[in-house]
């Protein structure tokens, strides 16, 4: 068995490919049916770089009829007509517009090598399936290799690199009895892609696995969420009494807060209140306005969502919450299936056609909000400088500690890691310096704080949305008229400041004569 | 036209709540060791405590309606303004929002400048519409005369053809866009006649009656008695119109969690207006409609019963995405037993009623993966 941390060689896998030239419009069945004598059949693509070169010829078919453009440029999308309009010129634009597409497709190499023939069986009673000689790229960010070296894909990866002829799936003969040549041609039977699909266990499952494929097709890395996940949240022992007593006090405090706050409210909406009591300006007035309705408690830095995981870890086990399915990264290179960093979202997903879920109430957004666990864009906002390495953990132990230590035994081993650095500094986002505050709380009220993707499946029509936290209780917008006096002040000061020796002669403003 | 406003504005909507601050500073200077100050003082501030809220005349409010559909109106055009220029409050029944019914009408009627500069609302909508059935117009017509071109031609030739036109006529489209926006300004639009009067709008010397008033909505009227009392009528009285007059609480819980939604919004600063015409319940402006677009969208969403249906959901965010404002569903949950409520509210301590439910919020917002993949 390969290991997975030995895969790097991009181009030898590419250089063969590009050799092949052989074509076959053999779909994925008939290929599966002579696979047995497998050696001097040319199989489906291989692996994912391949497909990439596929993609790149597609183009180059249609971007040759464009006879003005050699280069490989990606057409733009042509303007569509609101109707037909009965003319020749729009049936002819039609017509070059489909041939070009089946042009794309009918010259494309199709097939793959037979040495780069990966396959992939499933095992019913781990719902998930053993790759037998695993290479390719899919290595980086799929797959899980066993204490025994096994490499294993889980049911949804499976599927999905079977759809895109990745892997050739197959399953046990349920005549095989011998343990020892378990895994030989004889013993193995091609699957079809619609076999594979007979193997989901329930709607969700396969809804959940649409979600993923769709993900998958667009690059994102997606990983079902599982509780060793790198986590934000350091402290994983709990201390019961602390937090104990700390909610105890918290009751206490909020009792006697909102006794307090009654009061003040009894005063303040007393219906002569505003004949004894002048307010000197508006914000005193909002100020006390603001005390009538309470509103709910929002994390917003990294010690807040801390305290809040703490209080949710406490309490978690009542009730029947939705749980989260995945953690979506943003297409990326440096990704690191093995200490991986904090996911850039995660996804919930809910048919809104099954009797037996609901979109999520409020208390299951709660829920959900408390056991999010990935990059909270927000706290960049607030510092651009936040190193979520040093803040993200593995098993307890910082992340940004893991990957120095896997570092060094990779430089022990082998040569040192180039890549990694030069990458890193490409991540940093770039941000327009200094906005102002009025900007910057605008931004806070947009965007909100924690946030969750809800893919919301409808008869196979995924559409996403994403649920933000906001906290618009804890902003004050309200406007502060400049008064009077405050103009002329500064005016005054002004105009002393610039002719320090006249200011008898300036009689603009009163008081000064 | 807006930046020659700005100043006005800026003095007209100078206060953002109907009960004003006392100003300090145009009090005299207190000089401790003369008691003559002291007395100039007290008597000054005196007069600007009288002054300074209208609290000695409350505002007129008339429930009309029957039980059903009971409508908070104020009639008298004093109190109509007051409560517009003082925080935003309710609409003009004749006018877009603000009541300008009377001013538009008036000058029409005396001939003096047409469309008035109080009225730059209406005749903006109107301009506005204008201005795009004559967009329309021009464009339809460059697409007949392209269709003549494509049915006359074939061959790779007119193709080539067809497209320099196109871009002749895009450009032409967008210098007619252009020249629009730029006749804006001084299109002094007097020629507005088609309106045509009726008697029984003019009283015997013929003078224009007011025939407008304002409406609140009951979460206004609430606000302008419960919280900050400016209008003649106690909440009380208010709930009893406006409600029912015997209270149970399925018949006022909406009521209230729409209140505290309100509230908690108000309080906050922002001007709060009804966001019916975006499908919602309440829109957010910073300090109010003549400043700035409307930046976020308020749905109130009762806890006690969850909306299950994803169209729903759907809907509105596309409607509200397509206006390009930011939706948010607040939550607002009661933290008490309903029994207790009813003991308060029976009591007449709606402070303590209110201030038992909670508010949260999300905000709801479509996700593209395509566009978010770095």
């Amino acid at each position: 068995m390969a290991d997975v941390g030995n895969i790097t060689g991009k181009k030898s896998v590419k250089k063969p490919s590009k050799k092949s030239r052989n074509k076959t419009h053999k779909d994925n069945n008939i290929t599966n049916e002579l696979s047995n004598d497998n050696d001097d059949l040319i199989q489906q693509a291989a692996d994912s770089d391949l497909e990439d070169d596929a993609l790149g010829q597609d183009w180059s078919e249609i971007a040759k009829l464009n006879k003005k453009n050699a280069q490989l440029i990606i057409p733009k999308r042509g303007e569509k007509d609101y109707e037909p309009d009965g003319t020749n010129i729009q049936e002819l634009l039609l017509y070059r517009a489909r041939e070009a597409m089946f042009d794309a497709l009918s010259n494309s190499a199709r097939g793959g090598i037979v040495k780069n023939e990966v396959k992939a069986v499933y095992i019913p009673n781990k719902h998930s399936a053993l790759v037998l000689n695993p290479k390719g790229t899919f290595l980086q960010t799929m797959g899980n290799v066993d204490n025994d070296d096994n490499f294993w894909l889980n049911f949804n990866e499976f599927l999905y690199l079977a759809e895109r002829g990745t892997v050739i799936p197959y399953c046990l003969k349920l005549t095989s009895t011998s343990t020892d040549k378990l895994y030989e041609d004889d013993n193995l039977l091609p699957l079809g892609i619609e076999d594979i699909y007979a193997f989901f266990k329930t709607q969700h499952e396969m809804d959940q696995f649409s979600v993923f494929a769709h993900l998958k097709r667009l690059g994102f890395v997606v990983n079902r969420i599982s509780a060793k996940d790198t986590t934000y949240y350091s402290n994983l022992k709990q201390n019961f009494l602390k937090s104990a007593t700390h909610s105890v006090f918290k009751q206490i405090t909020s009792l006697f807060i909102s006794q307090k706050t009654n009061m003040f409210n009894a005063l303040f909406y007393n219906p002569l209140h505003f004949k004894f009591i002048k307010y000197t300006s508006t914000p005193q007035i909002y100020r006390k306005l603001k005390h009538l309705i309470p509103h709910a408690w929002v994390p917003k830095n990294l010690y807040q969502l801390q305290d809040s995981k703490r209080e949710f870890i406490n309490q978690k086990s009542k009730g029947n919450f939705l749980e989260l399915t995945y953690n979506v990264w943003k297409p990326q290179t440096n990704y690191k299936k093995k200490n991986t960093n904090l996911p850039d979202y995660q996804v919930l997903v809910y048919n809104k056609n099954d009797n037996k879920q609901h979109f999520p109430t409020n208390d299951d957004l709660k829920h959900i909000f408390a056991s999010l666990n990935y990059k909270f864009e927000f706290l960049d906002e607030v510092d651009d400088e936040f190193e979520w390495d040093k803040h993200s953990y593995i098993n307890g132990v910082s992340r940004s500690v893991v990957l120095k230590q896997t570092q060094k035994k990779k430089t022990n081993l082998s040569k040192p890691n180039i890549q990694s650095k030069p990458v890193k500094n490409q991540s940093k986002k770039f941000r327009p310096p200094s906005t102002t505050s009025h900007a910057k709380q605008m931004r806070r009220l947009k965007n909100g704080y924690r946030s969750f993707l809800l893919a919301v499946m409808d008869n196979g029509i995924i559409s996403f949305l994403k649920i933000s936290e906001a906290d618009l209780g804890s902003e004050d917008v309200w406007y502060v008229p400049t008064t009077q006096s405050k103009i002329k002040k500064t005016q005054y000061q002004y105009k002393k400041r610039q002719s320090p020796k006249s200011n008898t002669t300036t009689d603009g403003t009163g008081k000064l004569v | 036209m807006v930046k020659h406003n700005a100043r006005s504005n800026n003095v007209r909507y100078k206060y953002p709540l109907p009960i004003h601050p006392v100003d300090t500073t145009s009090l005299p200077h207190l000089i401790l060791q003369n008691p003559l100050s002291w007395i100039h003082w007290s008597y000054k501030y005196y007069k600007l405590v009288c002054n300074s809220t209208n609290l000695c005349d409350r505002i007129n409010v008339e429930i009309t309606g029957g039980d059903i559909y009971p409508h908070v109106m104020v009639e008298d055009a004093q109190g109509m303004t007051y409560l517009w220029e003082n925080g935003f409050f309710g609409t003009g029944t004749l006018s877009r929002s603000e009541p300008t019914w009377f001013n538009r009408t008036d000058k029409l009627v005396n001939g003096t400048e047409g469309w008035g500069q109080d009225s730059q609302l209406e005749k903006i909508t109107r301009n506005r519409r204008l201005e795009r059935s004559e967009f329309k117009k021009l464009r339809e017509k460059l697409e007949n005369e392209l269709l003549i071109l494509r049915q006359q031609s074939n061959g790779d030739e007119s193709l080539e053809k067809i497209s320099e036109v196109v871009l002749k006529q895009r450009e032409q489209l967008r210098a007619f866009k252009a020249s629009q926006e730029q006749n804006h300004g001084d299109e002094g639009d007097n020629t507005v006649n088609d309106l045509e009067f009726d008697e029984q709008m003019f009283d015997d010397e013929g003078n224009l009656l007011p025939l407008e008033s304002l409406e609140l909505m009951p979460v206004e009227a609430t606000f302008l008695t419960f919280a900050l009392p400016v209008l003649n009528i106690t909440p009380t009285q208010l709930f009893q119109r406006v409600l029912t007059p015997t209270p149970t609480y399925e018949t006022i819980h909406n009521f209230i969690i729409q209140y505290a939604s309100y509230h908690h919004y108000r309080s906050h600063g922002w001007c709060v207006r009804s966001g019916i015409k975006f499908g919602c319940d309440y829109l957010l402006y910073k300090r109010g409609p003549p400043f700035q677009h409307a930046e976020f969208c308020i749905t109130v969403m009762d806890n006690d019963s969850p909306r299950d249906d994803y169209t729903w959901y759907s809907r509105i965010s596309r409607v509200i995405g397509g206006a390009k404002k930011t939706w948010i569903l607040s939550y607002v949950s009661r933290t008490t037993s309903k029994e207790q409520i009813m003991k308060w509210w029976e009591k007449e301590q709606y402070h303590k009623v209110f201030h038992a439910y909670e508010v949260n919020e999300i905000i709801y917002k479509r996700w593209v993966p395509g566009k978010n993949r770095d």
